[in-house]
């Protein structure tokens, strides 16, 4: 199931699997052969690490006439955002803008 | 965000612990927008596609291509709520609903044909919090705070 952090956070362990993330983030709805050109990589190892991105919902693919398009999804990085980033840094972060205010408004 | 171009084609996919008929209802009826999309109240008829502000502003008055209740629905996109972007031409919106194991959904939305809209292109970023809102939303009864 693709609402799945575990699934996620795998998929982001993997410098290769960034990589193609940073890849997409750039340009998006590529395929596999354009993929697979900027790496070192057989085919289907990238084949493999698409499908591992694919299983945690961080790339959609999308059929194109005979082709198939890898799209980055960004939700998922956002759910870890909300879930896992919001909550510890959130305290702090308010408390700097607090002080912030304050020191802007005494000078 | 400042460094990559806009992309033509966006899309944008959540898995949702709902039934396709309430995911349905909350992106058709106004009551359930106003609580996920930046308040706005958004009305979806079979031929037509119309969002008004918290202000009451029309944001988005578009043409619907496809209304198939619970499953799929294409509309056009304007960005009225902003006089650069709503100069650009139209671009189009697509939602599709597929049930999954264990009472989940997965939805699905895509934004494309803005080859010729660039400035709409770099703004919808903002589909990845309207639809972690909606998925919240429907699954707390809560939407997130913003």
């Amino acid at each position: 199931m693709a609402d799945d952090d575990d699934a996620v956070f795998r998929a982001l362990a993997d410098p290769t699997r960034r990589h193609l993330l940073d890849r997409l983030y750039e340009r998006d709805g590529r395929t596999l052969t354009e993929l697979e050109s900027e790496l070192a990589m057989t085919r289907f190892g990238v084949m493999k690490h698409l499908r591992v991105l694919e299983d945690a919902g961080l790339v959609v693919t999308r059929r194109s006439g005979r082709e198939k398009l890898h799209y980055l999804n960004p939700v998922p990085i956002r759910l870890i955002h909300d879930r896992w980033i919001d909550k510890y840094t959130e305290h702090r972060v308010s408390a700097l803008a607090e002080l912030k205010t304050q020191l802007e408004d005494t000078a | 965000m400042t460094t990559a171009t806009a992309q033509a084609t966006q899309v944008f996919s959540i898995a949702i612990k709902a039934t396709p008929e309430a995911i349905w209802e909350a992106i058709t009826t106004p009551e359930f927008t106003a609580k996920y999309f930046h308040g706005a109240r958004i009305t979806v008829a079979p031929d037509h596609y119309h969002s008004l502000g918290p202000d009451g502003s029309v944001w988005g008055d578009a043409e619907v291509f496809e209304f198939d209740p619970p499953r799929l629905l294409v509309h056009g996109w304007r960005s009225l709520y902003d006089p650069e972007l709503a100069e650009e031409p139209p671009s189009r919106v697509t939602w599709e609903i597929e049930p999954q194991e264990s009472g989940y959904c997965m939805l699905t939305v895509t934004h494309d044909q803005l080859d010729a809209s660039p400035k709409t292109a770099a703004n919808i970023a903002g589909w990845t919090y309207i639809i972690s809102s909606l998925k919240t939303l429907l699954e707390t009864g809560v939407p997130l705070p913003r």
